[in-house]
């Protein structure tokens, strides 16, 4: 090593930097701008009265004759989740409107609220919020679900593995799974994997044609507001302004495209939500959220680290460049 | 190259290390890993007095990222510092699969070993596999941290493909550890074994299996 120079070695600091550094090329790859127009929903609870003249509110009918066709047909003996002894099976329970199920994909909360001095009636209709940066599509494990440039966030029936990692990620815990249908029936269905996951995907093969969500179209009382995101969230403050209201799904999990507008404070709203699933029979049953304010989204802790693990590549090079400088130079072990 | 009466260098430092640390942090990677998968919650490891943060997504998905950072910081050291050195000793050489095929069959009884290098021609190629598994994994990793941030929207079919990758190269670095430590099933291979931990290796074990090593090395001397 005697007759090896500093020039030597910076000529193949050069070379060797180029091969360590292949780990990072081609990854600053970010989304192409689509182009598309991002879509929202204001959701006006000044408005909406439930249908109360109907069995069922309009929107909720309209959505289930929507998506009869997608309703999963699982087969006859469904396996338990193996080692656990259940399974979630809502095949004979498709009647059910007052909560979300793989049958039903957006439903109505009744909700007595008092804010000053005022005894409030309040409706809300609760389906997907269709997030900006939806936990539960960035980290399904098959990334089955997509966020959409349009905005929705849709699930791929076909190789959902209905693990239900996305209701679990999700804050208000939206997808329903259905045991007993999908593809994992064709792998190991007793070892792995749950059914299939549902939830509303507003209607994308109809927004996507230029139409509007059959929930919104359904609306007696144009409580439910469709169009540009922007537009939509500019609508929500106008709104909420007009009637000193107040705002839910602009921050909430870093974001959404569906605005609830409501005069009553929605951390009043949240409480009285969680206190009727109190006394529901089965208190734990997914399908029936609360509307946490300002909830966090799942990834952020992740994301605020993703950046600075870039410097692990760059610690990596300088160290090597380091140690092999001093072993070269005759210093130290030199074994490779 | 370091000679010490019957013990010979076999690596630095540098080597025990790097290897121990990609280890360490492949190890914690799959574990994870798995642990983005709604896994320990069914299978009910989550229920184990300690380990309910298994089933929590958080947190195993930060530990995730962290044991990658540590990855990615091994894996450019180790082709960083080969690459300045020129050492290439570990990469396939061509018949390398052939050759293994030969050291194989003689660990049965069938045939004469080839006389061998520093490493043996089915090391060079498993380095290779793993290697190469790693990076896949890497890389496809690195996609899928940038796909988590809120301004990064892929394509729905490229989010499939690269999800599938990952998952594809973490299920092939498993077989390749599996073959790693599997060698070690067979006798012949012991004496290779406190070389990762010490850095040295029995002299006379090279001297017979790694001739050609051997003779390199004694005629540096």
């Amino acid at each position: 090593m005697s007759d090896f120079s500093r020039r030597e070695f910076l000529k193949r600091s050069v070379a060797s930097g180029v091969a360590g550094g292949l780990v990072l090329t081609g990854l600053n790859r970010s989304a192409e701008a689509s182009g598309v127009d991002v879509l929202g929903t204001v959701i006006d609870l000044t408005r909406c009265d439930g249908c109360r003249d109907l069995q069922t509110p309009a929107c909720v009918t309209s959505c289930r004759d929507k998506n009869e066709s997608r309703f999963p047909e699982p087969i006859k003996d469904i396996e338990n989740y193996w080692p656990q002894k259940k399974k979630e099976d809502w095949s004979k329970k498709r009647e059910i409107t007052d909560r979300l199920t793989p049958y039903n994909w957006t439903f109505v909360q009744e909700v007595r609220v008092e804010h000053a001095g005022k005894d409030h009636t309040l409706y809300i209709q609760r389906r997907c919020m269709h997030c900006d940066n939806p936990p539960c599509a960035d980290l399904c494990p098959f990334s089955v679900l997509h966020k959409m440039p349009e905005g929705p966030v849709v699930i791929d029936q076909d190789l959902c593995f209905g693990g239900a990692k996305c209701r679990t990620v999700c804050p208000w815990s939206v997808p329903a799974r259905q045991a007993g249908v999908g593809i994992y029936l064709n792998i190991a269905p007793t070892f792995a994997g749950g059914g299939v996951m549902y939830k509303c995907d507003l209607c994308y093969d109809r927004v996507k044609a230029g139409g509007i969500p059959a929930c919104v179209e359904a609306c007696p009382r144009n409580a439910i507001s469709f169009g540009g995101k922007e537009e939509m969230r500019t609508l929500a403050h106008g709104r909420a302004e007009e009637i000193g209201g107040y705002l839910y799904g602009e921050r909430e999990n870093g974001g959404t495209s569906t605005f609830y507008v409501s005069p009553v404070p929605f951390e009043k709203i949240h409480a009285a939500l969680l206190k009727q699933k109190a006394k529901q029979a089965k208190p734990g049953l997914p399908g029936f959220p609360g509307m946490p304010v300002g909830v966090e989204n799942m990834t952020e802790t992740a994301n605020g680290i993703a950046w600075s693990m870039a410097i692990a590549p760059v610690a990596g090079i300088a160290a090597a460049v380091g140690a092999a400088y001093k072993t070269m130079k005759g210093g130290g072990d030199d074994v490779g | 190259m370091s000679d010490n009466g019957n013990k010979i260098t076999r690596h630095g430092l540098s080597v025990i290390l790097v290897h121990w640390v990609t280890a360490l942090s492949t190890f914690v990677l799959i574990f994870s890993g798995f642990g983005q998968m709604p896994l320990y919650k069914r299978y009910m490891l989550d229920q184990i007095p300690g380990l309910s943060w298994l089933s929590d997504f958080s947190v195993t998905l930060v530990i995730h990222y962290w044991a990658a950072a540590l990855l990615m910081a091994v894996v450019t050291y180790h082709l960083v510092f080969h690459v300045l050195r020129r050492e290439f000793d570990m990469l396939p050489r061509k018949g390398d699969l052939r050759e293994s095929g030969h050291i194989i069959m003689a660990t049965f009884g069938f045939g004469e070993e080839p006389e061998n290098d520093k490493y043996l021609a089915e090391q060079r190629l498993a380095y290779a596999f793993i290697g190469l598994s790693l990076v896949l994994v890497i890389v496809t990793g690195i996609l899928k941290v940038l796909k988590n941030l809120p301004y990064i929207n892929y394509s729905e079919g490229f989010s499939l493909w690269i999800t599938l990758l990952h998952n594809i190269g973490t299920f092939l670095v498993i077989i390749g550890i599996v073959v790693h430590l599997g060698a070690f099933i067979f006798k012949a291979n012991w004496p290779l074994l406190p070389g990762i931990f010490t850095g040295k290796t029995d002299r006379e074990y090279v001297k017979r299996r790694h001739g050609i090593w051997y003779r390199r090395i004694a005629g540096t001397k």
